[in-house]
């Protein structure tokens, strides 16, 4: 909250300044109107939009990141939030019919703040579509943030479930190959031990990075847990994902990751299984897949 | 060493567990994962500079306050895992050293259930060894209710990443779950692995007995001497080396084919029915249920591992006959004893 003031007091405090200043500028020309003479339900109207117009201006601030589009949303909701606090006023305040520059202050900032509002929307599209650029890979088919995994900028398990069942549904239909590469580190546990958990989660970023370098552009990367990674691989029969593994193996086995503390260089080994898709929904494609690893597994583990 | 046995039972409002070592495995898993202490601990009364000092206890009830809250904030599927595999042997002073310079896993296990005070005191390991298999069952101590499979996942997690790290080798253990396939199955899959049947009337870890006796690095330290025996003198300090919960369990085990009451029981526990019921209750149980879950655990042993027919079972448990044992076991498991199956294979 401290940082949304900081970052964003001057658009709150011209608000807060140009409504104290309405209410000063109708106090000064018009009188107060008697209790019976308030239409209560225009108050409840005017005054409840105002202050939901509040609301998403608190929830867009806090939300997003200061930039070009979050300036553009936040003065288009001021505008029209201004607007419908001029417009509650004048049921409490009654000004002389002679004034006609209330119309000014009531109805003008509305089209300024709906103007401002649109060409925000228009921008946030634009970055949107930016967004999902660099999200490729990590998402295909549809979006869930709910599902996002709290480690690692990758979807989790409950994500790879259902886009895994609209991918098996399309290959069905398409009549095309769907392939599963699983990837497992091998010794993760050694990491955390020797090395911290901080260290273990720092090895599992890196390694999400470093396969979503090894995919195509069509492939989606998941987190299942703990160290185990899958790739849904559409349009590609078992052979392909096979090489395909067998590079992401390498890959792994050739990167030289230090440590963050003292830089120690960690050799990092992967067990990798391929399966393609069968006629079988996505449950048992998952545990298929999970036994293929389980039998690629060395039994004894590495030793140093 | 182990001279007479304790009597004494710590309840699950018993302030023994020392915060800094369990605890806060849990506390720090949270904190590494950005959750605030302050939220962490809301409704443990405990606070975080206390358990820095090194002298905060607390109670199996605060402690699954705590876990119940980690559960919560950290809202991951994952969050057992990963306690169970910072569980053992953990830094605990001479009780993790028992396990770390234990002979060897059947070792390592047995202190684990003997010192379960310090090391895990809200489930009770409970080991059966047929002429293959070690089978490693774990019953509840303190009554954690909705914490049970939280607690469940974390021990048995524990124990194979601690045989892992010992003996350098992944052990080939089989599962056997009480309820069914989380919609997370696949923490289990990577942290226990692959041999896992859920749906059956016991949760069961089995692994075979050539897998028991490997020696583990630090096998026959002096140091492990020692560290023993400060972990007895710990429990003779208290007065006790199990749970209220698991000397009941005890109780009507060894009592079973005698008329078992609440007046009865009480009056072997040298305690008004009144109190007894109440100390039940602390528990979140009843004698009933208590009962059932033993004359369940016996019957299952019985015939699983020991291999039992229905006649030897009913004979053992003290039915009449064995329409009302089957119809009695039907209630405790819900299935009937003909499609029990073996503990190895679904």
């Amino acid at each position: 909250m401290k940082s949304m003031l900081k970052m964003h007091g001057l658009t709150l405090a011209g608000l807060f300044l140009a409504a104290n200043g309405g209410v000063m500028i109708y106090l000064a020309a018009g009188t107060i109107k008697y209790w019976a003479d308030i239409n209560w339900m225009d108050v409840i109207g005017e005054g409840g939009t105002c202050l939901i117009l509040c609301v998403w201006l608190v929830m867009l601030l806090r939300g997003r990141p200061a930039g070009r589009v979050t300036r553009l949303l936040s003065l288009g909701l001021c505008f029209t939030a201004f607007s419908m606090w001029m417009d509650m006023l004048d049921e409490f305040i009654r000004l002389p019919p002679e004034a006609i520059w209330d119309n000014w202050l009531e109805t003008a900032p509305m089209p300024v703040g709906m103007l401002l509002l649109t060409l925000g929307m228009y921008h946030l599209q634009q970055e949107q579509r930016a967004i999902n650029a660099q999200m490729s890979k990590r998402e295909q088919l549809f979006r869930e943030h709910r599902l996002f995994d709290t480690l690692i900028p990758l979807a989790g398990a409950q994500y790879l479930r259902q886009h895994l069942r609209q991918a098996l549904e399309q290959a069905e239909t398409e009549q095309r190959p769907l392939s599963l590469i699983a990837i497992d580190l091998d010794d993760f546990s050694q990491i955390n031990q020797r090395y911290g958990q901080a260290e273990g989660d720092q090895v599992l970023q890196v390694m999400a990075q470093l396969l979503l370098f090894n995919l195509r552009q069509q492939d989606m990367l998941c987190r299942l847990a703990g160290d185990r990674f899958v790739a849904v691989l559409p349009d590609t029969g078992e052979s392909q994902a096979s090489v395909m593994a067998e590079d992401m193996r390498q890959s792994i086995a050739s990167l030289a990751h230090r440590t963050q503390r003292y830089g120690e260089r960690l050799h990092l080994q992967a067990t990798t299984a391929t399966i393609m898709a069968l006629d079988e929904d996505e449950a048992q494609v998952l545990k298929r897949l999970n036994t293929a690893l389980a039998l690629a597994k060395p039994r004894l583990a590495r030793s140093a | 060493m182990n001279g007479q046995p304790l009597h004494g039972a710590y309840d699950a409002d018993n302030r023994f567990i020392a915060a800094h070592h369990l605890p806060a495995v849990l506390i720090d898993l949270a904190r590494s994962r950005g959750i605030d202490t302050h939220h962490l601990l809301r409704g443990c009364e405990l606070f975080y500079e206390d358990i820095v000092t090194g002298g905060a206890l607390i109670s199996p009830q605060q402690f699954l306050r705590l876990i119940d809250n980690a559960r919560r904030l950290l809202s991951a599927p994952d969050t057992s895992f990963l306690f169970g595999q910072r569980l053992w042997p953990g830094h605990y002073g001479p009780g993790s050293q028992l396990l770390e310079q234990a002979d060897n896993l059947q070792q390592a296990l047995e202190r684990l259930g003997e010192y379960r005070a310090l090391l895990s005191p809200l489930l009770t390991p409970v080991m059966h060894l047929d002429d293959r298999y070690l089978h490693l069952y774990w019953r509840d101590s303190c009554g954690a209710s909705e914490q049970s499979t939280f607690l469940l996942e974390a021990s048995m997690t524990a124990v194979v990443a601690l045989a892992r790290r010992q003996q350098n080798e992944r052990l080939p253990w089989r599962f056997q779950f009480a309820y069914a396939e989380p919609a997370y199955v696949e923490q289990y899959w990577v942290h226990l692995g692959d041999a896992l049947t859920f749906d059956r009337p016991s949760t069961v870890m089995s692994v075979p007995r050539e897998y028991l006796l490997r020696p583990w690095p630090q096998a026959g330290s002096t140091g492990a001497l020692v560290a023993r025996q400060s972990c007895s003198a710990q429990l003779h300090a208290w007065g006790w080396q199990a749970s209220f919960l698991d000397h009941l369990h005890a109780y009507l085990s060894q009592h079973i084919r005698h008329p078992l009451s609440l007046e009865r029981v009480a009056a072997a526990f040298e305690t008004s029915p009144a109190s007894f019921k109440r100390r039940l209750g602390k528990h979140g149980t009843h004698f009933q249920e208590q009962l059932d879950l033993t004359r369940r655990d016996l019957a299952l042993y019985l015939y699983q591992v020991k291999g039992y027919s229905n006649e030897e079972v009913a004979q053992h448990l003290g039915f009449s006959d064995i329409t009302n044992l089957r119809r009695s076991f039907k209630r405790w498991t819900g299935r009937v004893p003909s499609d029990l199956g073996g503990l190895l294979y679904g």
